[in-house]
């Protein structure tokens, strides 16, 4: 280990000259340890999962239990994979997801554009409306909601079926009180100079946001995109109730009816939806690599101060 | 803007009419923009609500409202055993996820501030569990879970000598397994935003408590908490909200609130009474009961001064007790 990177860290509650004394490097083992077991915590049982997807019905079960199947073949997950036609699903949730993810930021970052820079009389007597609605959750209120969302469908009708069952879960998602309080505090946090300054230059109010709130807010737009992503990944009640159609169903309804319906359709074990679980979450895997950066850097502090 | 002041003051008073056109000239711009926020706001958060509390006081042929009913509907969901059941369920769940996941994420996210070597491993390990989409998580754990004295867990617990254990078909245990299940899924993801909130903190500020003589543990105490207090007061509260709305996970994992609806919560009762029992109205009452519960907590939370007399009063019985023993 590279003990060198203690003599130099300057910031933190505990500095270099902490890390002088003995107690202090004792600590910051323990703390070391003690974040490597949360890692092994949060790793261990999705491997567990990944493990297991690859041993057989029979094998699920048996005493005394054993860890790994008796072989790995990739096969299988291939053969589940085309059972199920997965990939069918996959790009059924992909189009819900970005969908969800464009409305969650235009929808909640304008109207947070509003209440935080431009405050139009009456922003106040909104937000409250907001704060409220955001206490209570929308589920509470799950007949009308879904009688609600069947009326949005009546606007699109005549459009294509896809288009129906998914805009109101896109939609829904441009309505959401904690993105939008993200938004208005990230933007109450830039230099009210800059919009003196591009109103003088004569900029629209709807240009200002695009030119330089949008510019100014990468960080935090990136932490709402990413948050509606997974949100939206993993978005279930309403896509079950709304999505009837099983070939507009997102990943986690087919799978809560894969689940739900297991012991009644032949072949299907519990061996194959944990083969199941595992391919729904490759892709999100990958989706987090490639975001790994973004998702985990330091969102908040990188952006501008007065 | 210069310009409109200047004419504002110009004009009469008295001149109502002319004032309200100032009004819209000067906010149609503002207004236009919040526009489409507040109509997707409207149509999926405040109609359906108000329609809700409006059905609840209604008898419903389906799911459409007819004729008023008074509290009708509210007294014959208490008359249901299972009611109280579920109330007092949804007050366990957040008893647990107060003492299992609050404190969780605040530590991790103490630690990954602290820590110089392999950060990005930490961070993106902890972090892993949230990018696994919910039905996936609750499946994998109900699977973890399994009663079977020679599956997985079992297996794990006969190693440090601890006696098989049925999990989720106990009715003492069910609630707090859904809790570490959803805490395992959550607390990295809000450990990231405690992180966020630590690097905030600027490295002067350590820097003067020092020079003042402030040990770390001093340090801590002045510094670090004053400046993450009030993410951790949001974080508390939307933990409680959050925690209230749990629905899918019983669902999942015990088949719909089992065993015996040891863990059947308010949320998915009223989605059982409109799905599954075909009762819309009885749905809209728990749903109103539930909203009310919520707004009543969040209220009496977010006044600050119940609340610090509250933890003054604490406080004040700890020194004494800590007094005495001396």
């Amino acid at each position: 280990m590279q003990i060198n990177r203690l003599r130099t860290k300057t910031g933190g509650i505990l500095n270099f000259s902490d890390y002088k004394k003995p107690v202090f490097k004792v600590v910051y083992i323990v703390i070391l340890a003690i974040l490597f077991i949360a890692v092994l915590t949060a790793l261990i049982p999705p491997l567990w999962l990944f493990i297991s997807g690859f041993k057989d019905a029979s094998e699920l079960e048996s005493t005394p239990y054993h860890l790994f199947p008796e072989m790995f073949s990739i096969a299988k997950i291939a053969e589940v994979w085309k059972a199920i036609d997965f990939g069918k699903y996959f790009v059924n949730t992909l189009i819900v997801v970005v969908g969800a993810v464009l409305c969650s930021v235009v929808f909640n970052g304008l109207l947070a554009y509003a209440f935080a820079i431009i405050k139009p009389k009456g922003h106040k007597f909104f937000f409250a409306l907001v704060m409220l609605g955001y206490m209570i959750p929308a589920i509470a209120s799950i007949v009308p909601l879904y009688k609600e969302i069947m009326n949005v469908r009546l606007l699109f009708d005549g459009a294509a079926e896809w288009l129906t069952g998914y805009a109101p879960l896109w939609l829904i998602f441009g309505a959401n009180a904690f993105y939008l309080i993200m938004f208005k505090n990230y933007f109450e946090s830039l230099p009210k100079a800059l919009f003196e300054a591009a109103r003088i230059d004569g900029c629209s109010k709807l240009g200002m946001f695009f030119k330089v709130v949008v510019p100014l807010s990468r960080p935090i737009i990136g932490v709402v995109a990413i948050f509606t992503m997974t949100a939206a990944w993993s978005d279930f009640l309403l896509p079950y109730l709304i999505l009837q159609d099983d070939s507009l169903m997102t990943v986690m309804v087919k799978i809560y009816n894969l689940q739900a319906t297991m012991g009644t359709v032949m072949g299907f074990g519990p061996d194959r939806l944990l083969m199941v679980l595992t391919i729904s979450i490759l892709p999100q895997i990958v989706l987090f690599a490639l975001f790994q950066r973004q998702i985990t850097a330091n969102a908040v502090s990188s952006g501008i101060k007065e | 803007m210069k310009k409109e002041e200047a004419s504002e003051k110009l004009i009469d008073r008295s001149a109502l009419s002319y004032k309200a056109l100032t009004t819209v000239k000067k906010n149609w711009g503002g207004w236009l923009i919040m526009l489409p926020g507040i109509i997707l706001f409207a149509f999926f958060v405040w109609i359906p609500l108000i329609t809700n509390i409006k059905l609840s006081f209604q008898e419903t042929v389906g799911f459409t409202g007819s004729g008023f009913v008074g509290f009708d509907n509210y007294i014959r969901v208490m008359d249901n055993p299972i009611f109280w059941k579920a109330l007092t369920n949804t007050f366990k769940y957040a008893f647990w996820s107060v003492i299992i996941g609050f404190l969780v994420p605040i530590v991790l996210g103490l630690f990954l501030s602290e820590v110089v070597h392999f950060k990005g491993l930490f961070r993106v390990g902890i972090y892993f569990p949230a990018i696994i989409s919910g039905i996936a998580v609750v499946i994998m754990w109900t699977y973890i879970f399994n009663p079977n004295p020679g599956a997985v867990m079992n297996v794990l617990l006969g190693v440090f000598g601890i006696a098989p254990s049925s999990f989720l078909s106990s009715q003492e245990m069910v609630i707090p397994l859904i809790v570490i299940t959803m805490t395992w899924k959550g607390a990295g993801a809000t450990a990231l935003i405690y992180l966020s909130a630590l690097q905030n903190i600027g490295d002067a500020q350590y820097e003067a408590a020092r020079i003042d003589g402030a040990n770390a543990l001093q340090r801590i105490r002045y510094v670090t908490l004053p400046h993450i207090w009030p993410t951790v007061k949001m974080l508390f509260i939307l933990q409680i909200i959050s925690i209230f709305q749990i629905f899918y996970e019983p669902l999942v994992m015990t088949g719909g609130g089992g065993p015996n609806g040891a863990s059947v919560s308010l949320l998915l009762l009223s989605y059982q009474y409109a799905f599954e029992m075909g009762d819309a109205s009885a749905s809209a009452a728990v749903g109103v009961i539930l909203s009310l519960i919520i707004i009543v907590l969040t209220v009496v939370y977010l006044k600050p001064k119940g609340i610090t007399n509250f933890l003054g009063k604490i406080k004040n019985g700890i020194v004494k007790a800590v007094k005495k023993c001396k």
